[in-house]
């Protein structure tokens, strides 16, 4: 079943509109940020509010690499996520020695930081920003493909990663970190290894979303916004769930182009949604079914 | 020298400002144990709310306050009621997420009533320094700052010592079945201090109003200053968060002194994020 509808979405610029098309790659790469930020917080217990750094560093080293240097754009974006893992590696020692709400402060401090340092560089143009011309050529299928290539792989990846040896250490810290420490769980390398795997994908889908839009700025790039639509889409789906933020980015960027006609209420209406999602199916639409219908699509418990 | 004097004084007084910012987040940290993400949107709010009590009534602002605060107590004690009472002893996550949540819907509802547009409350206090000694100078404003800020930690501390309500909330702050044994009304307790830490919002909101510009969208840079201020001085503790306050305010404006204007931020960012990884407890925290 899941080979067919794969081979749906594989053929799928043949014989859709534009429209359907740019709200599928929008659909993919949200499905990436969101299972990304899914796989630290409802999976590893770190709750990041600075999942932007990646996100502006990887857009940046895509804009950098190939308006300066002439770099073919795939690569450009390559080299984003490669970045954005160098990035996560040199703060992961002072980072992941702040625990719970001041990992999320701290994160988030170091993504502002970021975006003032960015608007304050004469080489990226200080805050004017910066554009992508040769994303100008780009066919649009190519993005598609490309935004495909990393939802599919990132949900994969996700799914073989709980499946793993990582995996079972992962849920044995969650449910209780001290005695996993005492039956040989390295936490410490869990954690980084979850981290580094999701600034690298997040860097990559950064740099095919920026590919999009052609244009980056700092405030925008490295803005508390990406993490207030992640939080909205993984929430809404589902934290901890596999099929979440798959659910959670449909649901979002239906609801963004629906509201897009209201200027200034979609955020609020968002916002809202995320308050009252909170009070009454704190699981999310996927944590929900989980629950009434027994029913998983990817299934991680082991027996 | 004495331009590194000036930006020590300065910096000094400005903690004051910074200070009231973040005592309302430490409040609400040290009584409910929770981080308000909604603080700084408070904060600008009542600064709008400023704006029209001032402009409505004619009042300047420091008088407009009269009317600031009630609607802010008001507001924070709803708050609490409808939307954080709900999830009490649910964990740190649903009321992150519903603060968060609401930080955005406070944020997106002020741009749509008031435009991007750059606001600010006029007096005539911007302008006039204070020639100190004959060696530097020191903007009106900010001793008006300072001053306030002095006064509202000072009563809050006389409150919280002195009256039974202070006491009823340290004591939930202090072991939450003892205090419900003693037949203390945990939820009334809550929105109170709630209430209260509106109003040190209120307070730091109008005082900013009248400072700086600000538009919107300034809550979140606030709010960073508030955690910074609650971080370095420590969660929980008033004493903690004007020294906190104080070492913000110089750090921000030494490091704007001698890295330029545009890295006045960035220098308070980088103290934060070094107390946050030698001593995330700060200095005189409690946990």
């Amino acid at each position: 079943m899941i080979v067919s509808l794969l081979i749906v979405l594989a053929t799928l610029p043949h014989w859709t509109s534009r429209y359907g098309v740019s709200v599928l790659i929008l659909i993919f790469l949200y499905m990436t940020l969101a299972s990304m930020w899914n796989l630290l917080a409802g999976y590893s217990g770190l709750i990041s509010l600075g999942q932007q750094m990646f996100i502006g560093l990887g857009g940046y080293t895509l804009a950098v690499l190939s308006m300066y240097y002439g770099i073919p754009i795939f690569l450009g974006v390559l080299f984003g996520g490669v970045m954005s893992v160098l990035l996560a590696g040199l703060i992961s020692l002072p980072v992941f020695r702040m625990k719970g709400v001041y990992f999320a402060i701290g994160t988030w401090v170091i993504a502002e930081a970021l975006g003032i340092t960015f608007s304050n560089w004469a080489y990226v143009r200080y805050g004017m920003g910066l554009f992508i011309q040769p994303a100008y050529k780009l066919s649009m299928s190519s993005t598609y493909y490309a935004a495909l290539l990393l939802g599919v792989g990132s949900i994969s990846l996700i799914y073989l990663l709980l499946r793993s040896n990582l995996g079972l250490a992962l849920m044995a810290i969650r449910d209780d970190d001290m005695a996993s420490e005492r039956v040989g769980v390295n936490i410490f390398r869990c954690k980084l290894i979850c981290f580094l795997i999701s600034a690298f994908l997040t860097g990559l889908a950064a740099g095919v979303l920026y590919l999009n839009t052609i244009f980056i700025q700092p405030f925008e790039a490295f803005g508390i916004g990406w993490t207030v639509k992640l939080l909205f889409i993984v929430i809404i789906g589902g934290m901890g769930t596999v099929e979440g933020p798959i659910v959670g980015a449909v649901v979002f960027v239906l609801l963004q182009q629906f509201l897009s006609e209201y200027v200034g209420f979609n955020l609020i209406i968002l916002g809202m949604i995320t308050i009252l999602v909170i009070f009454f199916a704190p699981k999310g639409i996927i944590g929900t079914f989980h629950e009434k219908f027994s029913v998983e699509l990817f299934p991680v418990r082991r027996r | 020298m004495l331009t590194l004097l000036e930006s020590l004084i300065n910096g000094i007084l400005l903690g004051g400002l910074y200070a009231v910012i973040g005592v309302g987040l430490s409040m609400i940290f040290g009584i409910m144990k929770q981080v308000n993400l909604a603080h700084g949107e408070l904060m600008i709010l009542s600064s709008y709310f400023g704006l029209i009590f001032g402009q409505q009534l004619g009042l300047h602002p420091l008088l407009a306050l009269l009317f600031v605060f009630p609607s802010m107590f008001i507001l924070g004690y709803l708050i609490q009621t409808s939307l954080f009472n709900r999830v009490l002893g649910k964990g740190m996550e649903p009321y992150l997420m519903i603060s968060f949540g609401l930080s955005i819907i406070l944020q997106n509802l002020l741009l749509l009533l008031f435009t991007p547009d750059a606001r600010s409350l006029k007096t005539g206090l911007i302008i006039r320094s204070l020639d100190v000694l004959g060696l530097f100078h020191a903007p009106v404003i900010y001793l008006v700052d300072f001053a306030g800020g002095v006064l509202m930690i000072g009563l809050l501390h006389l409150f919280m010592k002195k009256t039974y309500l202070g006491r009823a909330i340290r004591a939930s702050a202090d072991d939450l079945s003892a205090s419900k044994l003693m037949g203390i009304n945990i939820r009334r307790i809550y929105a109170l201090a709630m209430g209260i830490a509106a109003v040190t919002a209120a307070l730091s909101g109008v005082l900013v109003g009248m400072t700086f510009t600000f538009y919107p969208h300034s809550g979140t840079q606030y709010l960073i200053i508030a955690f910074g201020v609650v971080i370095i001085g420590g969660m929980g503790s008033l004493p903690g968060t004007f020294l906190g306050g104080l070492i913000l305010g110089v750090s921000q404006l030494v490091g704007a002194q001698f890295l330029g204007p545009g890295f006045q931020l960035l220098s308070g960012y980088l103290i934060l994020l070094i107390v946050l990884t030698i001593r995330p407890q700060g200095l005189l925290g409690r946990r």
